[in-house]
C-alpha cells in the first residue's frame, strides 16, 4: 500500500452507529436472508420529518413535507411515515396504491412526474393533489374528470424554465414542468377547466444542488402566484420540490484530503485511486486539470433540514431583498416540499458477505469479492464515495491492517466493481465478515437493482430497538403496530 | 501626471516597506506591492489590459462582446475596458460569492451569468460539465466573442514578466528580493514576477498561497482549483502554503489598521502567509534581506465578506426603542385581541389598522381599510419616537401575530394608551373566513 490510508468514514448517527455494533444481529440476518441483505430503520424517518417540521415552525410556515416515495420501495419506511402527519409524494400507479395502501389518505398524497392514464385516473378518482406537467395533462387531465364525471380535482402548477433580472443564473433544461414564459397560457387552461381542476398552487423541482438556483424559482413561484391571483384564483400552496441532499461523510478533513489526492493521481503525481486509474470525470490535458469531478459532494456543511432552512433566508431581490422565508409566511402560502433522500438520511444500511480474499502480490491492493451485485448497493451509481464498516465473523480475530483493497461484485462481468475506487480498510478482511455499507437508504438500495444472471435482488428488512436490543422483521411485515415494538 | 488615457495609469504602483514594528520580523525588511493602486482597483488591470489590447480592433469592428469567467477583479477591469471601447461585457462564472462586486459589475453595465450548480441526482456518466459547454457555445460559428482566457492566456504572465517584475526591481536599487510572496489565483501575477526576478536572480525564493480547501477568500484558488489552471506550473514555486479565511482578515486588519493600507483579504492573505513564512526564516542569517507580496485590491469591495465571517468587526451600538430589547414578559403582556373582537372593535372605534407585512404582500391581499408600514420602515420610525397620535387607538397585524404582539409592546412602552396586535395575525384572519380584499 502506497502511502497513507486514504479513509473516508461514513457519518453514523446514534440509531445506525448501534445497528453497525450489533454483529451478532447482522451477522443473523445474512445468514438467515442471505448476502446481501437491506436493514432499513423506520423510527429515523420520523426523526427526520421532525427536523423539516422544526425548520416550518422556526419560520412559523404551514405546510406540508411530502416523502418522495421514488428513493425507496419500502413497506415499513412509508408505513411508518403514514403514521406521523406527513404526506407523500407518487410517481407511478405503483407507489400511489402502496401509499393509500399503507395508510395515506389522499389529502396528503400528491401524484407528480410522467404520468400514465390510469395513474392519473386513480389519482382523480381518490382526490389526490396532482401536479400537472403542462397544459396538454391539464386538458388530459379535465378530459378524463368530466368523462367519468369525478369531483373537482386539486392540482399543482409544475413550472420551469424562470427567469432573473440582474444576475442570469443558469440552469440545467428539465424535461419537467411549464416553461413560466408560457404562464398565461397554462392559467387560461385553468380558467377554462375551472369546473373541473382546483389550482392549489404551483411547483418546482430543480435538480441541483445550488441554492441561489432554487431561490431563483421560488421568486418566479411567488411571481406566478401573484399572476394567478390578478385572474381572481385563490392558490394557496408552494411546492419547492426536493433535492436537500445528504453529508454522507462524518469528516470533511478526509473529502478533502481524498479528492486532492485524486487530483494528483489524474495528474499523474502519484500512484492511481482507482480501478483503471478511473478519474472519476476529470482528466489530465498536458499537466492542467480538465472536465469536472462527477461525484457527489460527499461531506456537506449544510444538507437535508438545514439546507431548506437556508433556502428560506435567501433574499428575493425583486419583492423588496426581503427573505423567501418571510414573504411565503406574510403572503398566506402554505410550504410544501418532496425530500426523499434528506428523509432517507441515517435510515438504513446494507450487508453484503466477503466471499473472497486474494493477494496480488506485495504492495498491491487486495481484491475483495462480495455476494452482491453492484446494482444492490448503488452508491457509485450517485456518485458516493464512502467506506464500508466491517463486521466481523464468528471467531475472526483482528486482521492487519490498514489495507487497500477492491471491491468486485458477484456478477461475472468485468465492470461489476462495488466501486471504482480504492478503499482503505483500518484491518485485513477474511472471508465470513460482512461489510455494511451505511445510509444506502436514499436511491442505493432498490433504485437500479437487477436479476441478471438469475442472482436474486437482495431481501429487506425493517430494524427497530427495543431497549438494547435490534429486533426485526421482514419490510413487508412491519406495521407502526408491529407486535414488540417499543410504542406497544 | 497628464495621460491621454486612463489605461495610461496602469502599472507602475508603488512600493512600500512595511513598518518593523508591525509585522516583527527583525532582518528582513518587508516590503508591499501596492497593486490596488492601479486605476480600476486591482492587480487584474494589467492583464485585463494587455490580454484585450491587441484583440480589441477587430472586436470593435465586430461588435464583438468581450467574454470571461472572472468573479471578480478581472471581470471589472474587462468591464470598463470593454466599456470604453463600446462593446459589452459578459462574466461567466460559478463562483461570484461577493455581492459588492456582482452589484459593481452590472453598474459597469456588466451582463453575470451564473453556471448551474452541480446535480442533486447524478449521473456519473454525464461528462458535459457547464466549462465545456462554455467553451463550446464560444467556438460555436458565427458567435462573436473576444474571450480573453485569462487562466490560459500567456499575455496574462507577460504583463507582470514586462510590468511587475520589473518595477519591483527597479524600486529596490536593482536588487532582487530575497523572497517573493504571491496569492494564487490566475497564477499570471505569481508567474510572470517569479519569472522576471528569476532572470535577475535565480536565488529568489517564490511562496504560492492557497486557500485552505474547505475555505474561501476572493481571488485565491484552493489547493485542488489551481490544477485546472493553465498558467500554473507547480515548478513555479518554491513552497506551496495555505491559509485561512480567518487568517486572510486578521492580515487585512494589520494592513488596514496599523499600516495604512486599505487593502482587502487578498493582500491580507498575502500578509499573514509570508509573515508567517518568514518568522521562521528570520533568525538564519545575519544580514538585512527583502521579501515582497502584493496587495492586490481593495478592502472597501468586501465588507460584506468581513460582515459573513466576523461580525464582531463591524459591531455596532445598539439602537434606541429596538423591538429586540423587549423581555419575553413584555411581548407576553401586550395587548392583543382574536380576530373576532378585532371586527367588533374596528366596526365600533375605528382603530387604524396598521399591517406590517411588505408591500407586495399587502398588494396581494390585506384588511379592508388598513394602511401597509413595512415592518423594516416601522423600526425605523419608531427609534424616532411615537409615528401615531395617543388618541387615535391601533390595532398591529402581522401575518402570525409574533411581530405584531412585539410592535404593540414596544408601542405601549413608549406611551401609546390602546394598542392591540392580532392575535394569530393575518393568517388566522384569513383562517377565520374574515373578508381580505385586493384594491
Amino acid at each position: 500500500m502506497d502511502g497513507r490510508p486514504l479513509y473516508l468514514a461514513p457519518r453514523l448517527e446514534s440509531r445506525l452507529r448501534s445497528l453497525v455494533a450489533a454483529t451478532g444481529t447482522l451477522h443473523a440476518l445474512t445468514d438467515a436472508l442471505g448476502s446481501p441483505v437491506h436493514v432499513v430503520v423506520p423510527d429515523q424517518i420520523a426523526e427526520n420529518l421532525e427536523r423539516f417540521r422544526s425548520v416550518y415552525r422556526a419560520h412559523h410556515l404551514p405546510g406540508q413535507v411530502f416523502y418522495a416515495h421514488k428513493a425507496n420501495r419500502s413497506s415499513a419506511l412509508l408505513r411508518r411515515l403514514a403514521a406521523t402527519d406527513a404526506g407523500v409524494d407518487v410517481a407511478s400507479l405503483g407507489e400511489l396504491q402502496h401509499a393509500l395502501g399503507a395508510g395515506f389518505t389522499p389529502d396528503r398524497i400528491t401524484a407528480t412526474g410522467p404520468k400514465n392514464p390510469e395513474f392519473l385516473w386513480l389519482a382523480a378518482r381518490t382526490g389526490v393533489t396532482v401536479s400537472v406537467d403542462s397544459a396538454a395533462e391539464l386538458d388530459q387531465l379535465a378530459v378524463l374528470v368530466r368523462k367519468h364525471a369525478l369531483a373537482p380535482v386539486r392540482v399543482l402548477l409544475r413550472l420551469a424554465g424562470f427567469e432573473t433580472s440582474g444576475v442570469k443564473v443558469l440552469s440545467r433544461r428539465s424535461r419537467f414542468g411549464t416553461p413560466v414564459r408560457e404562464l398565461e397560457r397554462l392559467l387560461e387552461a385553468v380558467e377554462r377547466h375551472g369546473d373541473v381542476v382546483d389550482p392549489t398552487g404551483v411547483a418546482f423541482h430543480l435538480d441541483t444542488t445550488s441554492v441561489a438556483e432554487k431561490a431563483t424559482a421560488l421568486e418566479g413561484c411567488l411571481a406566478a402566484l401573484e399572476s394567478c391571483r390578478s385572474r381572481g384564483l385563490r392558490p394557496r400552496a408552494v411546492d419547492v420540490g426536493g433535492g436537500f441532499g445528504v453529508s454522507y461523510l462524518a469528516e470533511r478533513e478526509q473529502w478533502d484530503a481524498y479528492t486532492t489526492e485524486l487530483t494528483a493521481a489524474v495528474l499523474g503525481r502519484r500512484p492511481p485511486l482507482t480501478w483503471g486509474g478511473h478519474g472519476y470525470g476529470l482528466r489530465n490535458e498536458s499537466g492542467t486539470l480538465r472536465g469536472s469531478l462527477g461525484l457527489y459532494p460527499a461531506h456537506r456543511s449544510v444538507a437535508g433540514a438545514a439546507y431548506l432552512d437556508e433556502l428560506l433566508a435567501q433574499p428575493a431581490p425583486s419583492l423588496g431583498g426581503r427573505p423567501l422565508a418571510a414573504l411565503l409566511l406574510e403572503h398566506l402560502y402554505d410550504l410544501y416540499t418532496e425530500p426523499g433522500r434528506a428523509l432517507l438520511d441515517q435510515c438504513g444500511l446494507t450487508l453484503a458477505k466477503v466471499l473472497e480474499v486474494r493477494d496480488q502480490g506485495p504492495g498491491e491492493e487486495l481484491l475483495v469479492r462480495l455476494a452482491a451485485k453492484a446494482d444492490d448497493i448503488a452508491l457509485e451509481d450517485h456518485g458516493v464515495l464512502m467506506d464500508p464498516v466491517v463486521v466481523p465473523g464468528r471467531g475472526a480475530g483482528p486482521g492487519e491492517g490498514p489495507v487497500a483493497v477492491h471491491l468486485f461484485g458477484s456478477l461475472c462481468l468485468e465492470t461489476d466493481l462495488i466501486t471504482r475506487r480504492t478503499v482503505f480498510l483500518p484491518r485485513r478482511p477474511v472471508p465470513g465478515d460482512l461489510l455494511a455499507f451505511a445510509n444506502t437508504a436514499g436511491y442505493a438500495m432498490d433504485f437500479h437493482a437487477t436479476r441478471a444472471q438469475h442472482q436474486p435482488v437482495a431481501r429487506k428488512v425493517a430494524a427497530w430497538q427495543d431497549g438494547e436490543e435490534w429486533r426485526w422483521c421482514l419490510d413487508d411485515q412491519f406495521w407502526p403496530i408491529t407486535p414488540s415494538r417499543g410504542a406497544q | 501626471m497628464r495621460y491621454d488615457s486612463i489605461t495610461e495609469a496602469i502599472g507602475n504602483t508603488p512600493l512600500v516597506r512595511i513598518d518593523p514594528a508591525v509585522h516583527g520580523l527583525r532582518t528582513i525588511d518587508l516590503y508591499a506591492k501596492l497593486e490596488m493602486l492601479n486605476p480600476f482597483g486591482s492587480v487584474k488591470d494589467r492583464a485585463a489590459w494587455n490580454m484585450a489590447r491587441p484583440l480589441l480592433p477587430e472586436a470593435v469592428e465586430h461588435g464583438s462582446q468581450v467574454v470571461e469567467l472572472s468573479s471578480g477583479n478581472t471581470a471589472k477591469a474587462l468591464a470598463v475596458v470593454a466599456g470604453m471601447h463600446g462593446l459589452g461585457f459578459k462574466s461567466v462564472t460559478n463562483r461570484m460569492r461577493v455581492p459588492e462586486i456582482k452589484d459593481l459589475l452590472l453598474l459597469l453595465g456588466a451582463e453575470i451569468e451564473e453556471l448551474p450548480g452541480q446535480s442533486e441526482c447524478l449521473d456519473p456518466t454525464a461528462t458535459d460539465d457547464p466549462l465545456t459547454l462554455f467553451h463550446r457555445t464560444l467556438s460555436a460559428s458565427g458567435s462573436a466573442y473576444l474571450h480573453t482566457d485569462q487562466y490560459f492566456n500567456p499575455r496574462n504572465t507577460e504583463a507582470h514578466l514586462t510590468g511587475t517584475g520589473p518595477e519591483i526591481v527597479k524600486d529596490l536599487d536593482g536588487r532582487v528580493p530575497d523572497w517573493f510572496v504571491a496569492c494564487v489565483g490566475t497564477a499570471g501575477s505569481s508567474t510572470g514576477v517569479a519569472r522576471a526576478l528569476r532572470e535577475e536572480d535565480p536565488s529568489v525564493r517564490v511562496v504560492g498561497l492557497v486557500a485552505a480547501k474547505s475555505d474561501f477568500i476572493p481571488g485565491i484558488r484552493t489547493i485542488d482549483e489551481v490544477q485546472e489552471v493553465g498558467l500554473f506550473d507547480p515548478d513555479t514555486y518554491d513552497t506551496m502554503e495555505s491559509v485561512s479565511a480567518d487568517e486572510a482578515i486578521e492580515g487585512m486588519l494589520t494592513l488596514n489598521r496599523r499600516c495604512g493600507i486599505l487593502g482587502g483579504p487578498t493582500g491580507g492573505a498575502a500578509y499573514f502567509g509570508a509573515v508567517r513564512h518568514l518568522r521562521a526564516l528570520d533568525e538564519e542569517s545575519g544580514e538585512r534581506r527583502t521579501a515582497v507580496f502584493i496587495v492586490c485590491d481593495r478592502v472597501e469591495s468586501y465588507l460584506s465578506y468581513v460582515r459573513q465571517r466576523r461580525p464582531d468587526l463591524l459591531g455596532r451600538p445598539p439602537r434606541k426603542n429596538s423591538p429586540a430589547d423587549l423581555s419575553a414578559a413584555e411581548v407576553g403582556r401586550a395587548p392583543s385581541v382574536t380576530v373576532a373582537e378585532a371586527r367588533r372593535w374596528i366596526e365600533a372605534d375605528r382603530p387604524l389598522v396598521v399591517d406590517l407585512r411588505s408591500p407586495y404582500a399587502y398588494a396581494a391581499l390585506h384588511i379592508d381599510g388598513s394602511v401597509n408600514i413595512v415592518d423594516e420602515l416601522f423600526s425605523e420610525l419608531v427609534q424616532g419616537g411615537l409615528p401615531f397620535s395617543r388618541s387615535r387607538p391601533v390595532l398591529l397585524a402581522c401575518p402570525v401575530g409574533e411581530q405584531s404582539a412585539r410592535y404593540a409592546a414596544l408601542l405601549t412602552r413608549m406611551g401609546h394608551p390602546d394598542v392591540r396586535s392580532l392575535a394569530g395575525g393575518i393568517i388566522a384572519w384569513r383562517d377565520a373566513g374574515a373578508p381580505l380584499v385586493r384594491d
